[in-house]
């Protein structure tokens, strides 16, 4: 027999885009119109899955994620204005990246984000899935100083899986890998 | 010394530079024991929805039950939703692992309401109401709340049972599942510490501890992790659940499950899996001959979490002492099965006669990623025979109910 859901259930409304949209114009300050941000220190969150959008959200308000910045405005969230702002800006179209990784760095790219595990979860062409973020032409100092963050124990992800792959990673390979990963394409 | 290591250090950076791609770098506990061949597989786990998703979101309608049976939702906005326990006025206690709350969930009759009972702790992941307290098992300990259903508002201190059981806060399946025995004892896990590593002492076992003098026992070893476990209402034996290990294709091993008819039982980690195929590293140390088998294979990487014995009077009376147990994968398979409940009929003498599907249709695309919408945790029979069953990945109690 089929399921006859839903008439017990408490309300628990759904993930709304168009909520999300009213409540995102403070995102915008930072992150950019529509959320493709043109500061290299704030990472752009157009177009990035839903479920990583949420994720990050609920980080800042439970504190495992800390910034002086995200800390105070996800403090007063819901869970479902996060949904309703992950609906929201993971709709938005990704802005091509202004960066141009040097020749070098884009050649050594591959293989390092190979060796060091990248691709297994964020996929060969770096776009990101579920609760994965997008690397590909995201901002270069965001990135930086999140792998700095991973390898220093000061950023820290749910379920440690970053924190671990860090750990191996040395300044060169951070800058190599970052250089990469902020000039690849979006889409 | 410094110039031979000068030279050590030279020659090895040479020998980098000479190869075409980079040496693979040590990999995350989760990908440990993957064979080369394996390195560039993209299978993954997957990670539940932390804000919890709505059921309006969600295909709950896809869900299907056998003949006469009814599925429903039964409450939600429980984030990361795991193991049930039910309260004597009826209260349903819920444990999470990735996040650090236990919720209350209130019946009112025609609506639920959830409250957020405990905040902050270290995946309570393991949950037993008995004699007016409930019991939580983190991480690092197991913890005691006394007369909680009279003060789901305002909840007293812990008080600790035992302390100290993850001293060193390393990666691996050290979330506790949590049981109370016939013989008033707490059963718990204590998981391997990676996918497949030599245990240590107490690790990758079942263990139990007297909640009135804290002393432990050891119930079982060879475990490599079982989030699930129940006592057999007819012989008082424990049954449990086992994960069995990764990366060694689609088809082994089989997780399992399992009867513990004597203490000292082993079950044969890291050395056996599924109590008749060698583990291809460990496997050369001990033959499977030394260890006890499973009762029943459930299929490989479907993850079994949950289990309870039916004891209920709403199901029809074949149900009567049937197994249902909640499969939460696959992630570790190409070709992705599982995330039913399936039903198990035992006969007269506790053998397997039956292991079918209950309840389906979480499973969407067995090649998409991800290839389900929700993921059954734990089920509970509930006092008028009713069934419920947590998804994590939702925050979503489903209510399964029978009628002619």
């Amino acid at each position: 027999m089929a399921a006859a859901a839903l008439a017990l259930a408490s309300a628990v409304s759904a993930a709304d885009p168009k909520e999300g949209e009213a409540k995102a114009a403070v995102c915008f300050t930072c992150h950019g119109q529509g959320g493709n941000s043109t500061n290299p220190a704030v990472p752009s969150i157009a177009g990035q899955p839903a479920q990583f959008i949420s994720t990050s959200l609920y980080m800042f308000r439970e504190g495992n994620r800390k910034d002086s910045q995200m800390s105070p405005i996800a403090a007063n969230l819901s869970n479902t204005e996060m949904n309703d702002l992950a609906a929201y800006f993971s709709a938005q179209k990704p802005a091509p990246s202004a960066h141009r990784a040097s020749a070098d760095n884009a050649r050594a790219g591959p293989d390092l984000a190979q060796k060091f595990n990248c691709t297994q979860c964020h996929g060969a062409r770096m776009l990101g899935q579920q609760h994965i973020p997008r690397l590909a032409g995201q901002q270069f100092e965001y990135l930086r100083a999140q792998l700095r963050g991973f390898k220093a124990g000061t950023r820290i992800d749910l379920d440690g899986k970053m924190s671990e792959s860090a750990q191996v990673l040395s300044d060169k390979d951070i800058e190599i890998l970052v250089d990469y990963l902020a000039g690849l394409g979006v889409q | 010394m410094i110039k031979v290591l000068a030279a050590a250090v030279l020659l090895a950076f040479t020998a980098a530079q000479a190869q075409d791609k980079p040496a693979a770098a040590p990999p995350p506990s989760w990908k440990q024991g993957m064979t080369p061949e394996q390195a560039e597989s993209t299978l993954h786990p997957f990670l539940i929805e932390v804000t919890g998703k709505a059921a309006k979101d969600l295909p709950v309608d896809k869900l299907k039950v056998p003949a006469g049976f009814k599925v429903q939702v039964w409450a939600e906005g429980l984030p990361g939703a795991r193991s049930l326990a039910l309260g004597d006025k009826g209260t349903v206690f819920v444990g999470t692992r990735q996040l650090k709350e236990v919720y209350a969930v209130i019946d009112h009759g025609d609506r639920r309401e959830v409250k957020t009972l405990l905040k902050g702790l270290e995946s309570p992941n393991g949950i037993v109401f008995n004699k007016g307290a409930l019991y939580i098992a983190e991480h690092h300990r197991i913890t005691r709340y006394d007369g909680i259903e009279s003060r789901l508002d305002n909840p007293p201190d812990a008080k600790i049972v035992v302390d100290g059981l993850d001293p060193d806060n390393q990666p691996g399946h050290f979330w506790k599942f949590l049981a109370m025995g016939p013989d008033g004892k707490l059963y718990f896990n204590i998981g391997a510490p990676g996918n497949i590593v030599m245990p240590s002492y107490m690790q990758a076992s079942i263990m139990r501890v007297d909640p009135k003098t804290g002393v432990i026992e050891t119930v079982a070893l060879g475990v490599r992790n079982s989030v699930g476990f129940d006592f057999n209402p007819r012989t008082k034996e424990l049954w449990f659940t086992n994960h069995g290990r990764d990366w060694m294709g689609d088809h082994l091993p089989n997780d399992t499950l399992h009867r513990v008819s004597h203490k000292g039982m082993n079950f044969g980690y890291p050395f056996c899996h599924q109590g008749d195929t060698p583990d291809p590293q460990y496997g050369k140390y001990h033959s499977c001959k030394e260890f006890d088998p499973p009762v029943l294979k459930l299929g490989p990487h479907v993850a079994p979490i949950g289990m309870r014995f039916y004891t209920g009077k709403m199901f029809p009376a074949e149900y009567q002492n049937n197994i249902f147990i909640a499969l939460r994968g696959s992630w570790n398979r190409t070709v992705k099965h599982g995330y039913n409940v399936m039903r198990v009929v035992l006969d007269d003498r506790g053998k397997v006669t039956k292991y079918e599907p209950f309840l389906t249709g979480f499973l969407v695309d067995e090649k998409a990623d991800p290839p389900m919408w929700g993921r059954p945790n734990d089920v509970m029979v509930m006092r008028d025979g009713s069934m419920l069953v947590s998804d994590d990945q939702n925050g979503i109690i489903y209510r399964i109910s029978y009628a002619k």
